[in-house]
């Protein structure tokens, strides 16, 4: 708050206080008083009005000057409430109750926002889990009957599961706070879950596999994992070179403090501009323009649940080369429960 | 399948109509007896009544939670029991297995999957049993090898995995894409090529020890073992 500010402000005021001072002293020397008399009282005037300014505006700069500078500080604004204390003037007072309504309304607001996204979360996920339903009924059928269906059936109904995976992790990714459960698992289940998941895909495309896991421990959400791992496989199946031996290797490398698992292919590779957006929402990027067509939304996902999980994924890649990616687990002995 | 044994009888506990029905085909393909639950509403005590070797037991069901009737059971039975569920969640995974599930199978599963995971589960229990046996030959699957008498031939993990499931499979078709099944769930990553050659190493094993030509190659459609 500035001085000359206020000042100008209470400029009004202050005018009409000169103005009737003026007038006073006028109609006293009118009256002849004493001069000395009419010095004083002229001396008292104004060191009142010295007085009245300085204490006002100490009082209004020690308040606004809190809340601008806590305002400034804060990160989420609508809390600086919170971090004022009650004004003892009345403008104060009434910014004050304004702040206060405001806020209210808003936390109301924010309310029905936070049940409508809770509601449409819970619709998803009921409607995932019914979905899933006709699937697995269609599996069983083509399974039962493959003398009389083709794999395509097989092939299109996994590329469907996939999709709606993404839908079902994309929900999760957003709006579910505390929706996964991390507990010790071994890495090489959650790579046969997956390879299981893709082996028709990869022996179809000649992409050779080879998984070196070993029994290593890690803290996870296994079924979220699942749905990374699976996303990078999937990539690597899409964007394979053709006309030579594909393959995907999986490997882990442990330290002291931490196990990172490296998912590595001989595919087209990431072109150079490329590589710093692949986990943008929506990036497509040369190669999900070309042949085959991207969402840019698998690898989205992919990094918005490894940060929920505490994990670093990263990627690495030379165009016509390789693509590298690699998933870092901290090696916590905080999860670690004694045996 | 097992001539010989009693057929194993497993109660599938779903409401899907069609998955149930299929679910049915399945099983009973591969050689195993089925019941379904039809009255949920006294879902215990008719799954107790009737004598089982293992339930599969959708945790979405009506009338109850079938985590609940997990529980339920576990207080007087100790039958096998598997989880299949549409719930691809890692919590409701953990309290299944704590209440006692024996295994936990998302959906849509992997037919042939599921089947394995069967066929393990009954192997567990069975632990006692003595080395599976193709006519004459023992099969010591922890050694590698194949046995009649003194002559013993070693057998690699890939190729013990095939026979193992050929003769539990004995005088029935089995595809490809089975034993692919079977050698990935055992976290043997192999191609196409490679189970071709393995096929054929297995058939010299085999011709070793006098059975020639037992398991026959059924174009387009797999293999057969005799």
């Amino acid at each position: 708050m500035k001085f000359i500010k206020y000042l100008q402000d209470k400029g009004l005021i202050i005018s009409l206080y000169l103005l009737t001072n003026i007038f006073t002293i006028f109609m006293l020397s009118a009256f002849k008083t004493d001069k000395n008399l009419i010095l004083a009282i002229l001396f008292i005037y104004i060191t009142l009005l010295i007085i009245i300014i300085i204490l006002d505006f100490n009082r209004k700069r020690s308040f606004y000057n809190e809340v601008l500078q806590n305002i400034e500080r804060l990160d989420q604004k609508y809390l600086i409430l919170e971090t004022i204390e009650h004004p003892n003037f009345y403008e104060g007072k009434i910014l004050h109750q304004i702040i206060y309504e405001a806020n209210k309304s808003m936390i109301e607001k924010i309310k029905i926002h936070k049940n409508n996204i809770d509601d449409f979360k819970e619709y998803i996920e009921m409607w995932i889990h019914e979905v899933k339903l006709p699937i697995a009924s269609l599996i069983l059928l083509c399974h039962n009957n493959k003398e009389l269906l083709d794999k395509d059936y097989l092939h299109q109904l996994r590329r469907l599961d996939n999709y709606i995976d993404q839908v079902l992790y994309y929900v999760r990714s957003s709006y579910a706070e505390e929706d996964f459960l991390i507990k010790e698992t071994f890495l090489d289940k959650v790579i046969s879950n997956i390879a299981l998941k893709n082996k028709d895909d990869l022996l179809e495309n000649k992409i050779d596999l080879t998984v070196d896991v070993k029994k290593i421990k890690i803290h996870t959400d296994s079924k979220w994992l699942e749905f990374i791992i699976n996303q990078i496989i999937n990539n690597s199946i899409k964007y394979k070179k053709e006309n030579i031996e594909s393959y995907i290797k999986i490997y882990a490398t442990e330290d002291k403090n931490q196990i990172t698992l490296h998912i590595k292919d001989n595919g087209i590779g990431i072109p150079k501009q490329d590589i710093h957006q692949v986990f943008k929402k929506s990036f497509t990027g040369e190669n999900g323009r070309g042949k085959v067509k991207s969402t840019g939304i698998g690898l989205y996902i992919a990094d918005k649940l490894c940060k929920k999980l505490g994990h670093k994924i990263e990627i690495e890649s030379i165009q016509n080369n390789f693509t590298e990616v690699k998933i870092t687990f901290g090696k916590n002995n905080y999860y670690k429960i004694k045996e | 399948m097992k001539s010989g044994e009693k057929m194993q009888k497993i109660m599938i506990v779903e409401d899907d109509q069609v998955i149930k029905k299929e679910l049915q085909n399945l099983l009973e393909n591969a050689g195993y007896q089925t019941e379904t639950l039809e009255n949920f509403k006294e879902a215990k005590k008719e799954i107790l009544k009737s004598p089982v070797d293992l339930i599969l037991l959708d945790i979405n069901i009506p009338e109850l939670n079938g985590e609940i009737l997990l529980k339920e059971i576990r207080k007087t039975a100790n039958i096998p029991i598997i989880m299949v569920t549409s719930r691809a969640n890692e919590i409701d995974e953990a309290l299944s297995i704590s209440y006692g599930a024996d295994d936990y199978i998302t959906k849509p599963y992997n037919p042939t999957i599921l089947l394995l995971r069967i066929q393990s589960i009954f192997r567990r229990m069975e632990n006692k049993q003595n080395n599976l046996q193709y006519e004459d030959l023992e099969i010591i699957p922890s050694k590698g090898i194949l046995k009649r008498e003194e002559k013993e031939i070693e057998l690699t993990k890939n190729e013990m995995i095939i026979f193992i499931y050929l003769v539990n499979n004995k005088e029935t078709i089995v595809t490809r894409d089975d034993l692919m099944t079977d050698l990935w769930n055992n976290r043997e990553y192999i191609n196409d090529n490679a189970l071709t050659v393995n096929i054929s190493r297995l058939r010299s094993k085999l011709a070793e020890f006098g059975y020639e030509n037992k398991i026959e190659t059924k174009k387009g459609q797999g293999y057969i073992l005799l």
